[in-house]
């Protein structure tokens, strides 16, 4: 805002609006002129009626203002209660859903095809790898990135699972089971995993000592991972051993379903130090009467430790100290001891020899090696 | 009165100058196109054209027929849009 604002007084105010009407006139005047021009041109030129020339065809396509058709006398919603059969599967389709039902029905057009190769390719990596498989699930969700691991993992499996499988498959006359092994891995059905009824108790306690096993939820199949699998716990591992084979079943090849304290998220290096701290038991009853009964039970109780114990128990024995060292060390490895007497027990081994913990660890790990 | 006829002087040859004059007759066109004015004015010609025989229309007898009516027909959003941009520009450049 420079100069002058808008309100101003009475007679400049009634001037400057009338300046204002007489530049807006001039404006529109200006764009009238503008249009007689371009029509003047357009007669003379010839053009200007050239829409005009067939009165018939003006007619018929005049502009249509009804309610409920549209501007070229359409009805917009006409099809959309009719059903259509389809000549195919002879089913009754909706219209608006008729052409993409009939791209699926008759195998044509770009998606069809599209969906077919990716069934066909997922069908020939299942039927290649299926140890690695777990749940028809997980194969759903991961398309493109499990396929790419299976065909990684392809060799791999047919190692593992022609050699003991193949004995199976002849004994089975089961259909399902013969497909499902991997004799002939092509004429693979879409399901992986083995189904437990058919197998006899041999064959399932064979399959249980290799293999995971645990029944799935969702397609009644068992497991074909390792023992080790991460999809399933150690629990299931042992309930479906149970509920297979009976409430003898063998125990797990892998130890430890007894000791909380002793994990297997534990490293080996670790589980040896625990297996040490155990060690200490013995050594220190005599010593210590006070924790020797807790320790004595305690040691008792463990029954899979006991031979480790005593292939360790001589090289301890050689160094005396061994015992209080082996302790110091395995409470700075971290070991985690869950129960509270084996702390106790720790604990007051550290107390009484402290000072011995730095010779004694030397001499326990050479015993050791 | 001349001091009047000065101030006009000078604000119609601002607006020229500045451009602003050729800008307000975009806008005018375009809306006037927008509106449909532009098209109710052609069928009024046809008619007028139709009137007067093909062969012996011209330019004035057009100007003549349609100016009024073209200045009627104006829709008020577009005069009020207008009157808004050229009060603008004189509140921002009289002296």
């Amino acid at each position: 805002m420079k100069m002058e604002d808008m309100p101003l007084s009475g007679p400049d105010n009634t001037k400057l609006e009338a300046l204002v009407h007489d530049i807006y006139s001039e404006l529109v005047e200006d764009a009238c002129l503008g249009l007689c021009f371009e029509v003047h041109r357009a007669v003379k030129q010839g053009y200007f009626f050239l829409d005009e020339t067939d009165q018939e065809s003006m007619k018929e396509f005049e502009i249509v203002d009804q309610p409920g058709v549209d501007i070229f006398g359409q009805v917009y919603n006409q099809w959309k209660n009719k059903e259509c059969e389809c000549p195919n599967c002879k089913r009754l389709i909706a219209a608006s859903r008729f052409a993409p039902h009939l791209e699926k029905c008759l195998g044509m057009g770009r998606n069809s095809s599209r969906i077919a190769n990716r069934r066909l390719a997922s069908n020939n990596n299942m039927s290649k790898s299926e140890s690695d498989q777990e749940d028809n699930d997980d194969l759903n969700d991961n398309d493109w990135s499990y396929g790419a691991e299976k065909k990684a993992k392809k060799r791999k499996s047919d190692k593992n699972q022609n050699s003991p499988r193949r004995s199976k498959s002849l004994k089975h006359k089961n259909g399902e089971l013969g497909s499902s092994i991997s004799t002939e891995p092509y004429k693979y059905n879409y399901s992986t995993g083995i189904s437990y009824e058919s197998l006899g108790p041999d064959e399932v306690r064979s399959l249980l000592s290799t293999q995971c096993g645990v029944i799935s939820e969702h397609t009644k199949k068992m497991c074909t991972r390792s023992q080790r699998c991460p999809q399933h716990t150690d629990e299931q591992r042992r309930a479906v051993r149970v509920f297979l084979l009976g409430p003898s079943a063998p125990p797990l090849p892998d130890t430890d379903p007894v000791v909380e304290s002793d994990s297997f998220d534990i490293p080996d290096g670790q589980t040896l130090m625990s297996r040490l701290q155990w060690e200490d038991s013995p050594d220190i009853s005599p010593a210590d009467s006070a924790s020797s009964k807790t320790s004595t039970n305690h040691s008792d109780s463990r029954k899979p430790k006991k031979k480790k114990r005593t292939s360790l128990s001589l090289n301890s024995g050689g160094g005396g100290g061994g015992g209080g060292g082996g302790v110091g060390v395995s409470l700075t490895g971290g070991c985690s001891s869950g129960s509270s007497s084996q702390s106790n027990i720790s604990l007051s081994t550290k107390k009484k020899r402290p000072k011995l913990t730095g010779p004694s660890i030397s001499s326990i790990y050479d015993d050791l090696n | 009165m001349s001091k009047e006829s000065r101030m006009r002087a000078t604000i119609n040859q601002k607006l020229t100058e500045m451009g602003e004059r050729e800008r307000l007759k975009e806008i005018l066109r375009a809306k006037l196109t927008e509106c449909g004015w532009k098209d109710q004015m052609k069928a009024h010609c046809k008619e007028v054209i139709k009137e007067k025989g093909l062969e012996h229309v011209t330019v004035e007898d057009l100007m003549v027929e349609i100016t009024p009516k073209g200045r009627a027909l104006v829709p008020d959003s577009v005069k009020k849009e207008l009157l808004h941009r050229i009060r603008a520009f004189l509140s921002q450049h009289a002296t």
